[in-house]
């Protein structure tokens, strides 16, 4: 017998192409939706960050020939070449800068990790010990704590020198460069932990979005603490790492008390040479985008988005994160 | 380990790991808390023990007078305190609402709906992270100036709400909510922006909250716009007023000093109950479920 091959059933009439024209297919359906809600802040980045930069940006490159209206003439690299070659502080206050950010900086996301790790855990008086560690921050980050430490208060916490803390005589044995060193360590370690109060709440934000049917799983795999936290901790809060290392240096580097912001804010605004402080500003600039570039770079390849995503990645097997195996559909006999 | 009896009968354990926890937490409690105790202290020591150098951290003699000390020094100004607070307010409030919205709404849709020059708009949102404000402060001010918001509210207002920061922190959380409850919303005819107010909004809460406790601060500290883009004295907020208190920016003024502690610990106090409203729901747990796989 031979087989009836069905004729495909012609296609139902096109509707007219006047009506065609103004359907458009789901994936642009999509993206224009997002653009509509994505618009209020593209009008405002628009508005305060795309026109003053590039404002900015002609001014480092020139100088101002009339105030009025902002006129600026481009003369060249003038100001960059005096930031490096002509101005004797510039160099000197840009390596101490590093210098400071170096220091405070591993010490800062460790810190913060290690306290939001131990407020996560099960202990009593947990919302007030979250409020206290959160407390420097909501003290201000400029005025108030600016005063405070004006009053000398970091150093008058810890006085390991004055012989309230330590006596006298092992002060007297130890000798005054030793104990000027831990001055300094402890006076740091005190500035970090009054830094970090938004360190750590996002480090806790992070931790309490685990599942904890992670932990649990991996404890009944017989993981010990250390590798929980390597292979569980670690790649499920890496979203809120990568928001952290950039906060924490971000923000130090912006920061009021930062010696080159002094710096370009004496030399740039209050001497009126706004060409001279944009050309500051943008060497910094491509300073700070340097440092970030290299962290972002780094951490892409570390970071645990979803499990999705992560299969795209690295393949079906290979994704670092634990994954419960998909349990058979159960037969209801 | 120590077994102790507890009330009901109930045992509490008392193990050495347990116990270097505390002091270790409270080692750290004590350093932090430190500022906070110098901040309230000073704001009731008498003007012998504002001086002492290095500087108590407790007070002996605790006085109310610096309080009375402000009020007379605010008593003599044409501006009332609570003028400067109510602009304090109404800013600071009208920012946290606009860039919550603003931020959840842009962060859920370029991370959701990828629209085209998505990519780009998310590097330039980087790009701003780093760029230290300090920079464009001259060309913002020509913004703002043409835009003929010089002494308003808007002024105030606008420059602060597309920041970069906070569209940041709302797509690092955003990425982890589920597709798969998008998908279910909209198969069962959900439109998209109930679908953003109704799912994504209540799910994101610990996301939000901590936006608009990083925000309040934020801006309720702000010294520079006001400086900037305000010069009549009835729209300064409370930073300048401090400012105006303490005397300037350059010398703190010896007789004022009292004063200005009492008014920085005035400052202090609306963040620390905003902090406390909100701390509950920072940390609460994000909700995942209604995924079954």
């Amino acid at each position: 017998m031979a087989k009836k091959v069905e004729t495909p059933k012609p296609a139902k009439p096109s509707k007219p192409a006047k009506e065609k024209k103004f359907k458009l297919d789901l994936h642009t359906k999509d993206q224009l939706k997002g653009l509509v809600f994505v618009s209020p802040f593209i009008i405002g980045v628009l508005m305060f960050f795309i026109y003053p930069i590039t404002l900015s940006l002609r001014l480092s490159l020139g100088e101002i020939s009339s105030i009025v209206g902002m006129k600026v003439k481009i003369t060249g690299f003038d100001n960059y070449i005096r930031a490096f070659l002509v101005d004797v502080n510039f160099v000197p206050t840009f390596l101490e800068m590093i210098r400071q950010t170096l220091v405070k900086y591993p010490l800062t996301i460790v810190l913060s990790l290690i306290i939001a790790m131990l407020i996560n855990r099960d202990i009593a008086c947990r919302g007030l010990f979250r409020v206290i560690f959160f407390i420097p921050f909501l003290l201000g980050v400029g005025e108030v704590m600016q005063q405070l430490l004006n009053q000398g208060v970091d150093k008058a916490v810890l006085n390991v020198t004055d012989g309230t803390l330590i006596p006298y005589n092992v002060i007297s044995y130890f000798g005054t460069t030793i104990m000027d060193a831990v001055q300094t360590i402890l006076g740091i370690l005190v500035t970090v932990l009054w830094g970090s109060g938004v360190q750590i709440l996002l480090f806790l934000s992070g931790l309490q979005s685990i599942s904890p049917a992670l932990y649990e799983a991996a404890r009944i795999d017989g993981a010990t603490e250390w590798e929980i936290f390597w292979k569980v901790t670690v790649p499920m809060i890496s979203p809120m790492l990568l928001l952290n290392l950039i906060y924490t240096l971000v923000d130090s580097f912006t920061n009021i008390t930062n010696p080159m912001l002094e710096y370009i804010q004496s030399n740039g605004f209050q001497n009126g040479e706004f060409e001279f402080g944009a050309a500051m500003g943008w060497i910094y600039f491509a300073f700070v985008g340097l440092v970030v570039a290299i962290v972002f770079g780094v951490m892409k390849n570390y970071m645990h988005t979803n499990e999705v995503e992560e299969v795209k990645k690295h393949g079906e097997h290979k994704h670092r994160i634990l994954t419960i195996e998909k349990k058979p559909k159960r037969t209801f006999d | 380990m120590i077994k102790i009896k507890w009330f009901r009968g109930q045992w509490l354990h008392i193990t050495f790991a347990k116990i270097a926890l505390y002091a270790v937490m409270l080692c750290l409690v004590a350093f932090t808390a430190l500022p906070l105790i110098y901040l309230v202290s000073t704001a009731f020591k008498p003007m012998d023990e504002l001086f002492v150098y290095p500087p108590a951290f407790f007070v002996k003699h605790p006085t109310t007078v610096n309080f009375s000390d402000l009020v007379v020094s605010l008593g003599s100004s044409t501006v009332p305190f609570l003028r400067y607070a109510f602009n304090s307010v109404v800013v600071t409030l009208t920012i946290v609402f606009l860039t919550v919205v603003v931020s959840a709404l842009g962060a859920y849709s370029l991370v959701k709906f990828k629209p085209p020059g998505g990519n780009f708009l998310f590097n330039l949102i980087l790009m701003a992270l780093m760029f230290s404000p300090h920079v464009t402060r001259i060309p913002s001010y020509l913004v703002v100036n043409s835009l003929g918001l010089i002494n308003t509210y808007g002024a105030l207002i606008l420059p602060n709400i597309a920041v970069a920061y906070n569209i940041f922190l709302m797509k690092q959380f955003i990425e982890q909510y589920p597709d798969e409850l998008l998908e279910a919303a909209r198969i069962d005819g959900a439109g998209e922006f109930r679908i953003f107010i109704q799912m994504v909004m209540p799910a994101l809460k610990p996301a939000w909250a901590t936006l608009v406790v990083m925000s309040f601060v934020s801006n309720w500290n702000d010294y520079f716009s006001p400086l900037i883009y305000v010069t009549s004295q009835a729209m300064k907020t409370l930073p300048l007023a401090l400012q105006t208190i303490s005397g300037g920016a350059a010398a703190v003024s010896v007789g004022r000093a009292g004063a200005t502690a009492a008014a920085t610990f005035c400052m202090t106090v609306p963040t620390v109950i905003i902090f406390t409203a909100m701390q509950g729901q920072v940390m609460e747990t994000m909700v995942y479920s209604g995924i079954k796989e």
